[in-house]
């Protein structure tokens, strides 16, 4: 198959090619959450990996696509691997599985596949797993710091597979997210500062162990920026926008709405910001369309943290945002050379 | 119990009223269907669908009283067009109608006709130039490539031949997609 | 700019602050294979192939046989047409030898086809025409005569897009204010222009002050990337020798960036200005030409030399040596290829132009054209397959014309070809740099190319489609009123029969009057039906005649008199004998009746109350009303026809030969009738109606050959009596029916005529109405 048309060049860049940055990009939230919370994230990472190589293959075959291009373009490692950051270390094994599969196969394939989705896969599944399991999917693992050391390898696989660890209940080491605890904190009448104040921190810069997870995505995305893997609009727009909410109402409010700082370095905030709402496929692609994109996630994402029924909203901003993306590549398109608008 | 006959009442009053006037107010002159129709229809007028024009055909398509798959030249493309504007079933084609065919163009062996006249009486489109016992000849531009002229011949001097492809005409050939959508 | 740059080099980001369009990519330049090497010797091929077909315009016409031997720099092909209008350029022989053949040979195209093309095999002498133009060497002092000479030596855009130089120039002096040198040779590989920039750059100059100096441009200026220093510093040197009466050369170093060479974004980097979508540059007073066509200029005018030779680079992976040589128009691709020694055998396609623009040949012995200015030889790589559009974007990021590559490329997989062309597809410049940088590695240039085909195809058919309803129902048209024309004729026939006896018995009247001639006689009875018909009109819509009426009833009367007139100068005898015979009581008496009958129908329009009705029933009935609006309208609508079409020969023609006809038909239409009771003349009636049937016929053929002209003739005598109508309603209704009761009228009296005929002439009467 020779190509007919010019150009005969190319930059050499391939989707696997970007699929694998992302990846890298990764490392350095995966390795502080390694330290942070344990090795439960490994094994769920790599029950996720199993998952997605098996529903994969079987998704492809039936759909009679051929299977090796498809299964090598790295998309449903990127799929799986932001899925498994926001599954509690320590939940048991069959909610990983359970969505990694709901993720890749209502999320991609029965809508054609790489490129022809439109919800965020990722956070499809998560959005099942919260709505369908919420009691595990809201048991966090406590950092090192909270409990005092993390499990090692064997027991997180113990507590994954078979619920306990050495005859413990899965309860000793599982607790509520700042993110949570924010809430029912403000549901039985403690104002946030008396909640913040009650959990400081023993890590560099009073930082907690879900801030140094955000520290790490930004890293990550840093580099990505620079390379050219990801577009600048998304992280700006939606930081701005989430920058913007919370610097008003907590300026309104302080006693009801958290400090900026809590806000940018909780919950998954920058993972979305770096690696969720940047997947290509499912965000809008018009430069100014980024912009308003992201910047609507970040608006949904606050209304949801402050006023919604859950303690995270960004699955369910990023959802809502990917409705509206044709909408918004409509109305942003660019002014092409020579033309007046 | 009163109630409800009244505001029930008064619904169908207020819905019929909006009705009416929806009726009145968005009236559509004419017969936009078979407009529409004809619009899609590749105005060769070559009757091979049994009516004597491509109006005629889209007129009784309007009516509902043809079928969606008789237009020849402008093969399932056509057809489908036809049955998303009527909102009827889309039908098979006849086997060689559903291949469409390369655009050709009636041709003149000027050496053999005898000057008739018989085609250009039969030429839809006034697209032959020619009077009685003078060599008739096409114009090509205006030809819509009906082949009503062909059987007329009494010497068989009229062939269909496709469009020359110069430089001028070529195409860019469409990419070949390795992944088709299913 | 020098910080930028070394940022650039760190943070491939920044290169998008070096220049002001947007997107670009950086490909790998490979330039230095060929720029490395010195410009090498022309080569002598062993045939040469001009395509008479240039990339713009129709071909030119060969003015050599073959076998004919030829020198160089001597014309071989012309334009047979108007050059100007056809963008046709002449060709000369590169070099002297013997024409072998002109035959259709493989084109340097995508699509590989042949064409019509000169092949010369050279000599070896390389015997040439010195200043085959025949210039005095001196600097055009107008445009057009700049133009001239530019058309005498066939020079056309070098760049690429090949559009004949002449045509390019606007003719008025001073519209132009400023001269742009394109030297921003962007393409990777490409090296011709910056060669020719290091060797003759006093070339490129003086041909530029050239152009500027005929054209009244007030600036100069040249566009270099930065990638070619030694071409900058060439040129800078010689733009400061050679500047003169405030006119130089500024050179001005641009970023390195593809598709910096592009005209636009070129221009829009040089002067600040965005070129609207569809406005050329010639209309905001700036030209751009490439430094190879500004070389070529300087050659034609000062040294008389057409365009026969150009700088080539070949150059690619596969080749060992790489070179940039002047190369002689139509020397094969392979030849060229061959001498730079080839790693690997050439059974690979060779691509002319660059790797991002150009395209591959479908055979390697296709010729070098002007627009060649790159042989390209890369082995082929095994192709990444093509994914599906992750819509990343990158391709947007990259377009350097700020389109939506991903939203074309998708509208254009599913033919929503509108969509396509809404996203302005036709501002694509196929610059390649989207597939360029797409990781699915989807050939998106491919897409956006056969899109733009399938747009121009589908409008051309939409027209084509347009066209063939209008011809269509126009003939629809036609038949549906020869048929009415057939059917009044009918009607006519019937009507005929008594009018016959009333014309001929009122002849007769009138003729019982001693020391009358025949022709007096006829003219008289015309007269007298004439007289009555008006009477009873008169009687019957005496409070208000219609002035159409009149004019009609007047008009009748005049035509009358003129058809019986000629009657009497065409067949005098017969009308004598008719007035002669017809002198009965029997006649009288069937005068009587038939007059009679006459005035009661005549009563009954009135009761009717319809004038339009009643007039057109008059018409009818009395045998003089018949030539008249026909006559009448027929000489006003061919005075109309003849004003407004411009073929007034056609049109005049066609009016005469129906002028002519129409009352000798009506004449011997009129003796026919006149002499229809006598059996004794039956004979000699139906020959002169056969005679005026054919005569008829023929005229109608004449007249059916503009069917426009008769269409307008159909229209036109109502617009003539209307004029007098009142109301714009009634003028509307009553302009159809005369058109009706005119077409009628003809159409009865030639069914008369034709139906005293045998059925010979009935039948050329309808072939000739087809």
């Amino acid at each position: 198959m020779t190509a007919l048309s010019s150009p005969y060049a190319h930059n050499n860049q391939s989707v696997r090619k970007v699929m694998l940055q992302v990846q890298l990009a990764a490392l350095p939230a995966l390795l502080a959450h390694i330290y942070l919370f344990g090795y439960g994230i490994v094994i769920q990472w790599m029950l996720a990996v199993t998952t997605a190589i098996v529903v994969e293959y079987v998704m492809l075959t039936l759909r009679g696509r051929p299977v090796l291009p498809f299964m090598t373009d790295m998309s449903a490692l990127i799929t799986v691997t932001g899925l498994v950051f926001c599954i509690p270390p320590e939940a048991p094994w069959w909610i990983v599985v359970s969505g990694s599969a709901f993720a890749l196969i209502f999320g991609k394939h029965l809508y054609g596949g790489l490129g022809y989705n439109p919800f965020n896969p990722a956070m499809l599944g998560y959005a099942f797993l919260l709505i369908s399991f919420p009691v595990p999917m809201t048991q966090w693992t406590m950092p090192g710091e909270v409990v005092g050391y993390t499990l090692d390898f064997m027991h997180s696989a113990q507590v994954i597979f078979m619920g306990h660890f050495d005859g413990n209940s899965l309860d000793m080491i599982t607790g509520a997210t700042p993110l949570n605890e924010l809430r029912t904190g403000l549901s039985q009448g403690v104002m946030v500062p008396d909640t913040l104040r009650a959990h400081d921190s023993q890590l560099p810069w009073g930082l907690n162990s879900w801030a140094w997870i955000n520290i790490a995505f930004i890293l990550g995305g840093l580099y990505m920026i620079l390379n050219g893997t990801i577009s600048w609009q998304y992280p700006l727009g939606f930081l701005g926008a989430l920058s913007a909410m919370a610097l008003l109402f907590h300026a309104i409010d302080p006693a009801v709405y958290p400090p900026l700082s809590f806000v940018l370095l909780s919950g998954g905030t920058m993972l979305a910001a770096f690696f969720i709402i940047t997947d290509p496929v499912t965000a809008s692609t018009t430069p100014r369309g980024k912009l308003i994109y992201a910047a609507g996630i970040g608006v949904l994402v606050y209304v949801i943290r402050s006023w919604g029924a859950f303690p995270d909203g960004i699955a369910f901003a990023i959802l809502l945002m990917n409705i509206a993306v044709p909408l918004i590549d409509q109305y942003t398109q660019p002014r092409v050379f020579g033309h007046s608008r | 119990m009163i109630e409800a006959i009244i505001v029930f009442l008064g619904l169908a009053i207020v819905f019929g009223l909006l009705l009416g006037y929806a009726s009145l107010r968005f009236k559509v002159e004419g017969n936009p269907m078979a407009e529409r129709i004809d619009k899609v229809l590749p105005q060769t007028q070559c009757g091979q669908c049994g009516f004597p024009g491509c109006k005629p055909y889209a007129e009784a398509l309007a009516k509902g009283e043809s079928e969606v798959n008789l237009c020849i030249p402008g093969g399932t493309e056509v057809m489908i067009q036809i049955s998303e504007i009527t909102g009827r079933e889309p039908k098979e084609m006849d086997a060689e109608a559903a291949e469409p065919k390369p655009k050709e163009v009636a041709f003149i062996d000027e050496d053999l006709c005898i000057g008739c006249v018989l085609c250009i009486k039969e030429c839809p489109v006034d697209a032959i130039l020619g009077a009685t016992k003078q060599m008739h000849t096409v114009i090509q531009k205006e030809c819509t490539g009906c082949e009503k002229c062909v059987p007329v011949c009494p010497v068989d001097c009229i062939s269909m031949q496709p469009i020359e492809i110069t430089t001028k005409n070529w195409q860019w050939p469409e990419p070949q997609t390795v992944q088709e959508a299913k | 700019m020098g910080l930028l740059q070394r940022l650039a080099t760190l943070l491939p980001l920044a290169n998008h602050w070096l220049h002001r369009f947007h997107g670009g990519v950086s490909p790998q330049y490979n330039k230095s294979l060929s720029a490395s090497q010195p410009l090498r010797t022309t080569l002598m091929p062993s045939q040469l192939v001009l395509p008479l077909q240039q990339p713009v315009g129709l071909p030119a016409e060969p003015i050599v046989q073959v076998g004919e031997r030829v020198k160089k720099n001597q014309l071989l092909a012309q334009a047979g047409k108007d050059p100007r209008k056809a963008l046709i350029v002449p060709i000369h022989a590169p070099t002297s030898g013997t024409i072998e053949a002109i035959m259709p040979m493989t084109l340097p195209h995508p699509s590989g086809l042949e064409d019509l093309c000169i092949v010369l095999k050279p000599d070896g002498l390389d015997e040439a025409i010195d200043n085959a133009l025949q210039v005095d060497g001196s600097a055009p002092q107008t445009p057009q005569a700049l133009k001239d000479i530019l058309l005498q030596a066939g020079i056309i855009g070098m760049g690429g897009a090949g559009f004949p130089t002449y045509a390019k120039i606007p003719s008025e002096a001073g519209k132009i204010h400023t001269l742009l040198v394109n030297g921003a040779e962007c393409e990777p590989f490409i090296t011709c222009d910056d060669l020719l920039m290091q060797t003759h750059a006093d070339e490129i100059v003086r041909g530029a002050l050239i152009t500027a100096h005929a054209l009244g441009a007030k600036r100069i200026l040249c566009g270099i990337e930065t990638n070619k220093p030694a071409a900058i510093n060439a040129m800078r040197h010689a733009a400061k020798q050679l500047q003169h009466d405030n006119l130089k050369v500024e050179i001005k170093e641009v970023a390195t960036v593809y598709p910096m060479g592009a005209q636009k974004q070129l221009t829009f980097e040089l002067t600040g200005v965005e070129m609207p979508s569809k406005a050329h540059a010639v209309d905001l007073g700036m030209l751009m030409m490439n430094v190879a066509t500004y070389a070529a200029i300087y050659r034609a005018v000062t040294l008389g030399e057409p365009l026969t030779s150009r700088i080539v680079t070949v150059s690619g992976l596969g080749l060992e040596k790489p070179f940039n040589m002047p190369v002689m128009i139509g020397t094969p691709f392979v030849e060229l290829a061959e001498a730079a020694k080839p790693k690997v055998a050439l059974d690979y396609p060779l691509v002319m132009g660059g790797p991002m623009m150009g395209f591959q040949v479908q055979n390697n012995q296709v010729p070098v054209l002007k627009t060649t200015n790159c042989i390209l030889a890369n082995p082929p790589e095994p192709a990444e397959m093509q994914m599906p559009c992750i819509r990343c974007g990158a391709c947007m990021d990259a377009c350097p014309v700020n389109l939506l590559p991903q939203q074309m490329y998708w509208h254009a997989q599913a033919h929503e070809f509108d969509k396509v062309e809404k996203l302005n597809v036709f501002d694509c410049i196929e610059c390649g740099c989207c597939s360029y940088v797409c990781p699915s590695h989807i050939p998106l240039v491919q897409y956006y190319r056969h899109a733009k085909s399938e747009i121009k195809t589908i409008k051309a058919e939409q027209q084509a489609t347009e066209l063939a309803k209008q011809r269509h129902e126009f003939k629809l048209a036609r038949i549906e009123r020869e048929k009415e024309e057939r059917e009044a004729r009918l009607k006519a026939k019937k009507e005929a029969v008594k009018q016959e006896v009333a014309a001929a018995s009122s002849a007769a009247t009138d003729a019982a009057k001693p020391a009358k001639s025949a022709a007096a006689a006829a003219a008289a009875a015309r007269a007298a039906a004439a007289r009555k018909a008006k009477s009873a009109a008169t009687q019957a819509e005496s409070p208000a005649i219609p002035p159409a009426r009149l004019k009609a009833i007047e008009a009748a009367k005049a035509a009358s008199a003129r058809a019986a007139k000629q009657t009497a100068e065409k067949s005098p005898e017969k009308t004598q004998q008719a007035g002669a015979e017809d002198t009965t009581l029997d006649a009288k008496a069937a005068a009587r009746k038939a007059a009679q009958l006459a005035a009661q129908k005549r009563a009954q329009a009135k009761v009717s109350g319809n004038i339009e009705i009643s007039d057109n029933k008059e018409s009818a009935n009395t045998p003089d009303s018949k030539p008249d609006p026909k006559a009448a309208a027929k000489a006003a609508a061919m005075k109309a026809a003849a004003q407004r079409r411009e073929k007034t020969q056609q049109a005049g023609s066609s009016q005469t030969a129906e002028a002519s006809t129409s009352p000798k038909t009506e004449a011997i239409d009129l003796t026919g009738s006149s002499e229809a009771t006598p059996a004794s003349e039956k004979e000699a009636a139906r020959k002169a109606a056969m005679a005026a049937a054919r005569e008829a016929a023929k005229a109608r053929a004449a007249a059916k050959k503009q069917p426009v002209s008769e269409a307008l003739s159909a229209a036109e005598p109502g617009a003539s009596s209307s004029e007098v109508a009142p109301d714009p309603a009634e003028a509307a209704r009553l302009k159809r029916e005369k058109a009706m009761q005119a077409a009628k009228a003809r159409a009865a009296q030639k069914r008369q005529a034709a139906d005293n005929s045998n059925a010979a002439s009935d039948a050329s009467s309808q072939e000739s109405s087809s």
